[in-house]
């Protein structure tokens, strides 16, 4: 009853002074807005990262040399671990009961010619024949690795869009040949397009058996497995881990009080070192916005001082006709509540605006969570509520008669 | 002044039955600086129900801050006073701004309405605050207009009214709640001869249906619309005696 009258007040009171009430709200609206396009930005970075950059198919997880390094230590200790064989492979996926697939990989940089033409920098993966079920790649044309081809160390290439794109545009590839490592390879496949991870292309590639490459490659001694393993539902991946963690162990003779020489990647370990660069960001937003808050705040209290000083005369004749104290306070705190509320949605739609921008203009995909929308705009409320309740009571507590006589 | 704590008051006499206002040495004491303004000094008067009072005495004789006190508006520094057999000086503020809800309707010199507002809705304020419904708040609003003949004018803005009609406002705004007390401070000081006497016909009427009325005013012709008459000087009751109405 009460409160729907204050109400209408208070928007009467926003509507007869607009420009007054959007400079009042200023603090309001830019702290909500940098809250929400920072969320926004980093759930959809999120979101853009776990599609694009972890590389994993559903429900796997690699087996290799140097799991996740983010620190120039690990990264040396690294460097004495004994590479991961295809026996080693092999051997994993003979042992493993969980696995519904074990598959590797193992990847190195190479121009690559056909005729006069050149790629530079082509990522040569070699893979085992089950890798199509177990990573990311999707047959456009022809076909993909075989077992024959793994059996026998065949010179079979399936190749990226782009490299087919570029070395033969406008032809079919199928039974053409590439030339890289001094080898000719005959084109049996192509995939279908990735696209692209922050501007860089991901179609650039050329698959061949794993044998083959390590044929090609066994010289450098960086090279190794990446053993890739599909757990057989998403509530298993956990428990799939562990059973390869200890198989590893026991074949690498690893001692129980040592840590692993090898690492285990999953999407999952991927997002948690995001999440880690994702958590300062968002620790740093949420003090700005807090700072911005705060500033809008005392904003809010000033304005609403001034209101109170304004309405002196407003509120003696209120408190003549029998207006409580709880009434006139009740009054200032939802106007200063739908102030600070009404700056907290205009930060929304800027921060709206933003984001439709962001997506317009950027691969990130362009996010509005509803929590951070309805958190902002319940802080600003609280905001509201919070610096109006000097103000609201300074008004409350004056003196019927004193009121009545100010002008 | 510590011993003043310690002082046993004698509890005050309660009014007899319809009595409405029953002051008991009332006193208003300003503080302006190291020199003490004596507004209201001792009052002692009764009000019966259905009586009709007029306030008399020259500017700065302390009307408007005996109003101001019989009204609820403002405290005595010392005296009791009773409305309706209540006695105020026990009443918190909650219970004050009942008193001034339901007990008292006010018309003042400078009427008193909010700018922003409708006739209408400055007309519902005071059932606003006693939480009547709004169907019945509108309804009775509306009621109240018409009874000062200004039911076709509540779309408008105080602006948008003259000042005969702004005062009739205020008058349906105190009539709303239907209270016991109608108090006026100068209700026609603002106006032109001839609008005031349009006012005091209205109180005259208002009179006639039952309602007390007391009506503060420093002119002779605007105090003999009254049936009794109490003349102020220097915040002294000078004189209190019927007029000729009254017979
Ligand atoms: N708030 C106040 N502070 C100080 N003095 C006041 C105040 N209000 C009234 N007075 C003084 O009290 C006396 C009575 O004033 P008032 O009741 O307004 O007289 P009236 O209404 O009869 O003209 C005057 O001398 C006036 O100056
Ligand atoms: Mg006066």
């Amino acid at each position: 009853m009460l409160f729907t009258e204050s109400f209408k007040l208070a928007i009467d009171t926003l509507r007869s002074h607009k420009l007054r009430s959007f400079l009042t709200l200023l603090g309001v609206i830019i702290s909500v807005s940098t809250l929400i396009a920072v969320v926004s930005v980093l759930t959809g970075t999120d979101l853009y990262v776990r599609d694009h950059i972890s590389n994993l198919g559903s429900n796997v997880f690699a087996v290799n040399r140097f799991g996740i390094i983010n620190n120039l230590k690990d990264w040396v200790d690294a460097q004495k671990r004994k590479r991961i064989n295809i026996e080693d492979m092999e051997w994993l996926g003979e042992n493993m009961r969980l696995a519904k697939a074990v598959g590797g990989a193992s990847g190195h940089l190479s121009d690559v010619k056909c005729g006069n033409q050149s790629l530079q920098d082509v990522n040569i993966k070699g893979v085992t024949p089950n890798m199509i079920g177990i990573g990311t790649e999707q047959v456009q044309t022809g076909r993909y690795i075989t077992d024959a081809d793994y059996q026998r160390h065949t010179y079979s290439a399936f190749v990226g869009f782009d490299v087919a794109d570029k070395l033969f545009p406008g032809l079919d590839p199928i039974g053409k040949e590439v030339f890289f490592r001094g080898q000719s390879f005959t084109v049996v496949g192509v995939a279908k397009t990735i696209g692209s991870a922050f501007g860089q292309s991901q179609d650039n590639f050329i698959i061949i058996p794993l044998t083959t490459f390590f044929k090609l490659f066994d010289d450098n001694r960086f090279q190794s497995v990446s053993i890739q393993i599909q757990a057989a539902d998403a509530g298993l991946m956990q428990q799939t881990q562990d059973e390869a963690r200890l198989l590893m162990r026991a074949r690498r003779h690893v001692k129980y009080a040592d840590k692993d020489d090898f690492g285990i990647v999953s999407s999952d370990a991927l997002m948690e070192l995001f999440h880690s660069i994702v958590g300062v960001v968002a620790y740093v937003a949420v003090i700005v916005t807090g700072v911005f808050m705060v500033v809008g705040g005392i904003v809010i209290m000033n304005i609403m001082l001034a209101a109170v000083s304004e309405r002196t005369h407003e509120i003696g004749i209120r408190k003549s006709l029998g207006a409580r104290r709880s009434d006139i306070l009740l009054q200032f705190l939802v106007e200063a509540a739908m102030l600070s509320t009404a700056g907290g949605v205009f930060g929304v739609f800027i921060a709206w605006v933003g984001t439709q921008i962001m997506s317009a203009s950027t691969p990130i995909p362009s996010t509005l969570p509803v929590w951070i929308v309805v958190t902002a705009v319940l802080v600003s409320a609280a905001v509201g509520l919070f610096f109006g309740i000097y103000p609201a009571n300074k008004a409350a507590r004056l003196d019927p008669i004193a009121a009545l006589r100010a002008d | 002044m510590a011993t003043a704590n310690l002082e046993i008051k004698p509890t005050p006499v309660p009014p007899p039955a319809g009595v409405l206002i029953h002051t008991d040495d009332l006193w208003k004491t300003y503080q302006m600086g190291s020199t003490e303004i004596h507004a209201v000094q001792g009052v002692s008067i009764s009000i019966r129900r259905n009586e009709y009072v007029a306030i008399m005495g020259p500017s700065g004789s302390g009307k408007s801050t005996l109003m101001n006190l019989i009204g609820c508006l403002d405290t005595p520094s010392k005296g009791a006073y009773w409305i309706n057999n209540r006695l105020v000086s026990e009443m918190n503020d909650d219970e004050l701004a009942y008193i001034r809800n339901k007990e008292i309707g006010f018309v003042f010199q400078t009427f008193n309405l909010l700018a922003r507002a409708t006739a209408l809705h400055n007309v519902e304020l005071p059932l606003i605050y006693n939480g009547t419904p709004a169907d019945k708040r509108i309804e009775r609003a509306k009621e109240s207009l018409r009874l000062v003949d200004l039911a076709e004018r509540m779309d408008h803005r105080p602006n948008e009214l003259s000042g005969g009609q702004r005062q009739r406002v205020a008058i349906a705004r105190a009539l709303v709640n239907s209270p016991s007390l109608i108090l006026a401070d100068e209700p026609t000081g603002n106006l032109d001869s001839k609008t005031g006497v349009e006012i005091m016909a209205l109180f005259d009427e208002l009179h006639r249906q039952g309602n007390t009325i007391v009506v503060v005013t420093h002119e002779h012709d605007i105090a003999e619309y009254a049936h009794r008459v109490i003349q102020i000087r220097d915040g002294k009751v000078f004189k209190d005696e019927p007029t000729a109405r009254a017979k």
